[in-house]
């Protein structure tokens, strides 16, 4: 049995009960991959009324190494628009990044940061270079060195 | 007497093979073979234990595990292995000192099986604990069924002695002996037994439901990481606790505390003697606690 395994039992157990505002377990079928819907509660009105769809892949080694978290678009999911989210659903956060990422961070509380990453923002806008990077990025999210280049948003 | 060491190797390193292909027979043999080469390699025996384990025999399992320690006390394996024939026959107080003395030996060497071994550790204390359940669970049962029967006994002995409405020898019955007051006073005994031994099934049988109910584990027993039960807490600089495995797999990948992401290292680590006590006390009395 995988360090994971257990882990990520539970923490379905947990969230199968219970989740904050605007978070909501979609589907969770096995232990590699799942999906979760989430809003931004307060009025910002650049997600006012949306629903997005995030995708989690876990590996062996979670949760010593981070999940592959990015949004996925579908009928009524689009891809949200913020500085640090690619539009075809790469989100460039430190927490899931390898050197960013900590053990004690669980499935809850990414949901928790990608939402309030969204909530503060005020920046209706790509990533500089999204249509490059869309069209060239082979890596999977976690490998990618993102240049952290726009700190304040 | 240190035997013919180089053919005892190519031995072994045959039977490995073997063993890698799933061939457990072959390599069991192998080893064997590398044993009467030289009786003196502690390795060969912990080699041949872990044939013996996938081949289901136990017994000879644990004859190796022995001959390999009288050899090396501190072999992890051979406690290891030792640990894993013992649950298998049942015999948990030996199951759970051995594979908690494997932990500690891989606690002390730095050894990659570490995380292995505690969740062994955690299968043998909550295989003990299944059982003497299972054990207590029984004579419970055992006990209310012979005090269920003796009040029945009781019962009828008390209605007996109270002038029962027998017809006499000759087939006569003597309506005299059986009045009105007597049916009644035998109704109200055989009553109060009745609920007595009511009352009685009551109390065995929210004790069963009390059984059932005590599942809450303590936050302060949950590793972070695994979110398993912890053997062996350490505490780090922030203060928080974890599992000295799940811990220390983290710091292999980055050697910084999970919390506040200052650096750390293995050396700042130290054991939480208070918190593995109030763990391994809890885990007694919980062993269900495992598989929470």
């Amino acid at each position: 049995m995988s360090l994971g395994t257990k882990r990520l039992g539970k923490e379905l157990t947990k969230i199968s009960k219970s989740l904050p505002p605007g978070i909501t377990l979609v589907k969770a079928d096995d232990l590699q991959e799942w999906l979760l819907d989430i809003q931004v509660l307060d009025q910002n009105p650049i997600y006012a009324g949306e629903t997005y769809r995030l995708k989690f892949r876990f590996g062996k080694q979670y949760p010593i190494e981070p999940p592959e978290v990015v949004f996925t678009k579908q009928e009524s999911r689009p891809i949200p628009m913020h500085p640090h989210i690619y539009s075809n659903g790469i989100i460039c956060l430190d927490l899931l990044g390898s050197s960013g990422w900590s053990p004690v961070q669980n499935v809850e509380s990414v949901c928790m940061s990608i939402q309030s990453m969204l909530t503060g923002n005020t920046k209706n806008h790509r990533p500089e270079g999204d249509a490059d990077f869309v069209s060239t990025n082979k890596a999977r999210p976690k490998d990618i060195e993102f240049y952290y280049h726009d700190n304040e948003v | 007497m240190a035997g013919d060491t180089v053919k005892a190797g190519i031995l072994k390193t045959d039977g490995n093979k073997r063993f890698q292909n799933g061939d457990f027979v072959g390599a069991e043999s192998l080893y064997s073979k590398a044993i009467i080469a030289d009786d003196t390699n502690p390795a060969l025996y912990t080699n041949r234990a872990m044939a013996r384990l996938k081949l289901s025999l136990w017994d000879s399992a644990i004859a190796d595990c022995l001959a390999c320690l009288k050899l090396n006390g501190e072999s992890m394996k051979a406690h290891y292995y030792l640990a894993q024939a013992y649950l298998e026959l049942r015999a948990f107080d030996d199951a759970v000192s051995h594979a908690s003395r494997a932990r500690e030996i891989c606690a002390t060497t730095n050894d990659k099986s570490l995380a292995q071994v505690t969740t062994l550790v955690l299968r043998c204390k909550k295989d003990r604990w299944d059982d003497a359940e299972k054990r207590r669970k029984r004579a419970h049962r055992e006990l209310e069924e012979d005090v269920l029967a003796a009040m029945r006994r009781e019962k009828e002995d008390s209605l007996a002695a109270m002038t029962p409405p027998t017809a006499d020898a000759g087939g006569n019955s003597s309506p005299a002996t059986t009045t009105m007051e007597d049916v009644g006073d035998r109704r109200q005994v055989a009553e109060e037994w009745d609920a007595k031994m009511e009352q009685l099934s009551r109390v065995f049988e929210s004790a069963r439901a009390n059984d059932d109910k005590r599942r809450e584990v303590p936050e302060w027993a949950i590793d972070d990481i695994t979110f398993a039960f912890m053997v062996d807490p350490v505490i780090t600089v922030s203060g928080q606790s974890y599992e000295r495995a799940s811990i220390m797999e983290h710091l292999r990948r980055q050697p910084t505390d999970p919390l506040t992401r200052e650096p750390l290292r293995p050396s700042d680590l130290r054991p939480n003697l208070a918190l593995r006590k109030a763990c391994e006390e809890f885990l007694d009395e919980n062993g269900w606690a495992v598989d929470w």
